[in-house]
């Protein structure tokens, strides 16, 4: 509604540029938009998951179910629900219209990554620690897990001179990375010793592989519209590949390779990459550097060049990009923090008077005839009532866009508890030391929680500085 | 008394009615029989079409002026509240008084329901604005502090997760409803700010005030982004985006309402509602939709086909109830001597075809429109009514007399305190 009002200028923006806010609730580890862009949800080191509202900077819900390090979150396609995965060997599928969780399944290992079905919110896939990945249908309570296979795919002439070595390689490689293409039809798969696979979700078999790297995949993301993906690796390169439609009739897995459009990386400094993410168009590529205070933006569609360089406060573990606009959330690694990017909007002075016009240079005002006759009242009134002829419609609506509010989707009901969010507060107290705002009854019981991988909870929750993140951790324990 | 409605202890004698004779006769005219039984006949601007809405319940309880009433945007309830400090709220069905929450320290100046129709929340001349959980009829604990002057006007975003609250302190607040908290101040005007109300989907606010502004903001970034002038400057005490959001409507002190067309720039006034008085006080009203069927006499062969109209309820300071056509500004009704003083308040819920109405007499009036009578019967679609009236469509026996019914009930139900 508001945009026919903004400036083009405003609106024609399609990268975040100054840093707006700051959005404070524990020590947070991973966070992802909503679909429609007005939540926020962000998964913190001692398991809550908190979902903030975007438009009040508020608290919209506290999820309380996890006990160790939230590793991942994923929203259903109408928002409904939120899977989160964690690192006390589960993932939990939540229902936001009652704040309850709704499944909750255990595993053998720390979960790295849940990502939910494109349309079916009821069955997801997840990669482990050391374990094998694995599809899982929660339509009934009692959970159905499928493994899927790790081992790349061997064309038969491989298969035939494959070496004693190459399958002992072959046996220890390990998923670390699974989500779903844009129609669900297919799981993409990465593994630490740089494969890419696509896995048939319906039959679990590998139907494609290509070696992209010799080093470990750690993370993968999609476009919006399904077209283009980008991996970054432990090999500091991130690259950016253009993806054909799988689902067309005469498409051959067979003869398919996945090949590289496009590759980052820092050749002076060798810098290596937290996070990567599309912007929402898909055209800009911006990832966070490990050990700098920086967010890198490089222009896609313009043959990779550098374009922007976002300045953080603290070093950005993981960061999301708002899904229509330029706004950009991001993790600080020393205090968990939310810092927000976005564009400040400017104010178009005309908008304060109605004869406010907003000109480049001098004009000389040129008198109209009749500017300053005198009318009588009743005249002028009588004029302007026989000029309201006009056909006027105040009730037809516009039809709106998808990522607009739309009166009848699923809207999250707003809770009125007000959550005290006082115990998540820490102040610093000099350089990497931090304590509580207000020590109290729940610094008890924070202390004796039993945890299972609880050095990383207690470890944000006493304040001191976390030992790492989702995307180190993963790669200390696999190289 | 509310200071916010400017409403002085003594009552300021009724205005004269005066309005222009074609108007009146316009009213005074008979109950038009079109003779011919085409479908269309009536979606004839030439037709004049006049609206039937009857009392339906007279609500007792309020020891003072009722300032503002609301129906819950489900219809069920009716909630109103008063320059005595209470908010009552009241079972639309029955007119049965359900609650009566006490808590401001004075006069409450406006209500507005949350979206959910579970949440109330209420400004007072106390400068403090509340939250009144309806389905448990308790309190929100925590008070929304910070304005600095009486509360005049407050809006739910339509996901009720902002409040928006415009004051004598001639500043627009939004609230972050689940926290309490402030979110964003927005430097609206430099007189007391009368109304403010969300678009549909949430990304505008208009505010208004006595200066004359009426201005648009954008809700994420609290940027202005139009500024409405009218040239006679009166005092703009009331506004309200068109349903479809396109439109402000403004009630402003020269008696007169006003259609404003706010997109394009600068801002074009498109119609003005004559008829009523509004010279003093704060004055609301709201859109709503009718049938131009509903007025009509129809065969039994019509369908129903034709897209609703939209409808303008407005109150009057000489104690009347008035009702425009939007498109055409055509008065549709004049309830005469709807409360004795001011009508400060009028509200509307198509669904339900009821119209509310609070006034200085300190009474609530609920009007229901009069679909009774056999002819009209056709001029609804089924799913359109409520339960009750589907089973009087049905009732080959039902000759109307029930309208009498209605019109007999009469809640008077002291205040319980």
């Amino acid at each position: 509604m508001n945009l026919s009002l903004v400036e083009p200028e405003y609106l024609a923006k399609d990268l975040p540029e100054a840093l707006q806010d700051c959005l404070k609730s524990g020590f947070s580890t991973c966070i992802r938009f909503n679909h429609r862009g007005d939540f926020l949800a962000s998964g913190r080191g001692d398991g809550n998951v908190i979902i903030f509202d975007c438009d009040t900077n508020g608290i919209a819900r506290k999820l309380s179910g996890h006990f160790a390090h939230v590793q991942s979150l994923c929203w259903s396609a109408d928002d409904r629900y939120l899977l989160t995965a964690s690192q006390d060997w589960s993932v939990v599928l939540w229902d936001l219209s009652t704040g309850e969780r709704m499944r909750r399944v255990r595993f053998e290992a720390p979960i790295f990554l849940a990502e939910l079905h494109p349309t079916n919110h009821l069955l997801f896939v997840c990669a482990q620690f050391d374990e094998q990945p694995m599809l899982v249908d929660v339509q009934e309570p009692e959970a159905v897990k499928r493994v899927l296979p790790t081992i790349p795919k061997r064309s038969e002439d491989e298969i035939a001179n494959a070496t004693e070595k190459q399958a002992a390689q072959d046996a220890k490689q390990n998923t670390t990375a699974t989500i779903f293409s844009p129609t669900g039809d297919f799981i993409f798969s990465c593994t630490n010793k740089g494969w890419f696979n696509i896995i048939d979700t319906a039959t679990c078999q590998t139907l494609s592989s290509t070696k992209i790297t010799s080093s470990m995949i750690t993370l993968m993301r999609l476009t919006a519209n399904g077209k283009s993906m980008v991996i970054n690796s432990g090999d500091r390169i991130i690259r950016t590949f253009e993806l054909p439609d799988m689902t067309a009739p005469d498409f051959n897995f067979d003869n398919f390779q996945l090949e590289v459009r496009q590759k980052y990386q820092d050749v002076i400094n060798k810098l290596s990459w937290h996070w990567v993410c599309w912007n929402p168009s898909g055209e800009h590529i911006l990832a966070s550097t490990m050990m700098h205070h920086n967010i890198y933006c490089w222009a896609e569609h313009l043959e990779g060049s550098l374009v922007k360089i976002l300045e953080a406060p603290d070093e950005i573990t993981s960061f999301d990009f708002h899904p229509y606009k330029p706004r950009v959330a991001a993790i600080g690694q020393d205090d968990g923090q939310i810092y927000l990017w976005g564009v400040p909007a400017p104010q178009s002075w005309a908008a304060l008077a109605p004869d406010f016009v907003e000109v480049e240079e001098n004009v000389e005002h040129a008198e109209r005839e009749d500017e300053f006759d005198i009318q009588p009242a009743e005249e002028l009134q009588r004029r302007r009532l026989d000029l309201e002829d006009e056909e006027i419609d105040v009730l037809t609506m516009d039809p709106v866009k998808d990522s607009q509010f739309q009166p009848g989707a699923f809207v999250m009901p707003v809770s009125m508890d007000v959550i005290s969010d006082v115990e998540d507060e820490v102040v610093a107290i000099g350089a990497g030391q931090f304590r509580r705002k207000t020590p109290g009854q729940d610094w008890l019981t924070v202390e004796t929680e039993p945890a299972l991988s609880g050095d990383e909870s207690k470890k944000a929750s006493n304040g001191t500085r976390s030992a790492g993140n989702g995307g180190t951790k993963r790669k200390q324990r696999t190289d | 008394m509310s200071g916010s409605r400017q409403l002085s202890a003594s009552q300021s004698p009724r205005r004269a009615i005066s309005r222009s004779p074609s108007r009146l006769s316009f009213q005074h005219s008979p109950s038009p029989l079109p003779a011919s039984h085409e479908p269309f006949a009536a979606a004839n601007d030439e037709t004049p079409v006049q609206l039937d809405y009857k009392p339906q319940f007279t609500l007792r309880g309020h020891k003072k002026a009722v300032s503002d009433v609301k129906i819950s945007p489900d219809g069920a309830r009716i909630a109103s509240c008063s320059a005595d400090g209470t908010i009552k709220i009241w079972n639309a069905q029955t007119g049965q008084h359900e609650h009566t929450f006490e808590g401001h320290l004075a006069g409450v100046s406006v209500i507005a329901w949350s979206p959910d129709s579970r949440w109330i929340a209420s400004g007072a001349d106390d400068k403090v604005i509340r939250l009144w959980d309806v389905t448990m009829g308790k309190p929100h604990p925590y008070p929304f502090l910070g304005h600095s002057n009486y509360i005049s006007s407050l809006a739910f975003s339509p996901k009720g997760n902002i409040l928006a609250s415009g004051s004598h302190d001639e500043a627009v607040f939004l609230w972050d409803v689940r926290a309490a908290r402030r979110i964003r101040s927005l430097p609206a005007h430099s007189d007391p700010v009368g109304g403010v109300d969300f678009t549909h989907d949430g990304t505008l606010i208009v505010s208004c005030s006595s200066d004359g502004l009426i201005r648009i903001w954008d809700t994420s970034t609290g940027q202005c982004l139009r500024t409405i002038i009218h040239e006679d400057h009166a005092p703009v005490m009331s506004v309200k985006f068109s349903p479809n959001g396109k439109y402000v409507l403004a009630w402003t002190l020269d008696s007169s309402i006003r259609l404003w067309n706010y997109v394009e720039h600068p801002g074009r006034c498109v119609k003005t509602y004559q008829g009523h008085t509004n010279k003093k006080f704060g004055i609301t009203g709201t859109f709503g939709t009718y049938s131009r069927y509903e007025a009509m006499y129809q065969t039994e062969n019509d369908k129903y086909t034709e897209k609703p109209s939209a409808l303008m309820v407005s109150g009057s300071e000489d104690g009347s109830l008035w009702i425009w056509d939007v498109g055409n500004k055509k008065i549709l009704q004049t309830i005469e001597n709807a409360h004795d003083g001011v009508v400060f308040a009028a509200d509307a819920h198509h669904k339900a075809r009821q119209v509310v109405s609070g006034g200085a007499d300190g009474l609530v009036k609920v009007w229901k429109h009069n679909i009774q009578t056999a002819d009209r019967r056709q001029v609804f679609p089924k799913d359109d009514l409520d339960d009750e009236h589907q089973a009087r469509m049905q009732d080959p026996t039902d000759d109307g007399s029930r309208m009498e019914l209605d019109d007999a009930v009469v809640v008077k139900r002291e205040d319980l305190q």
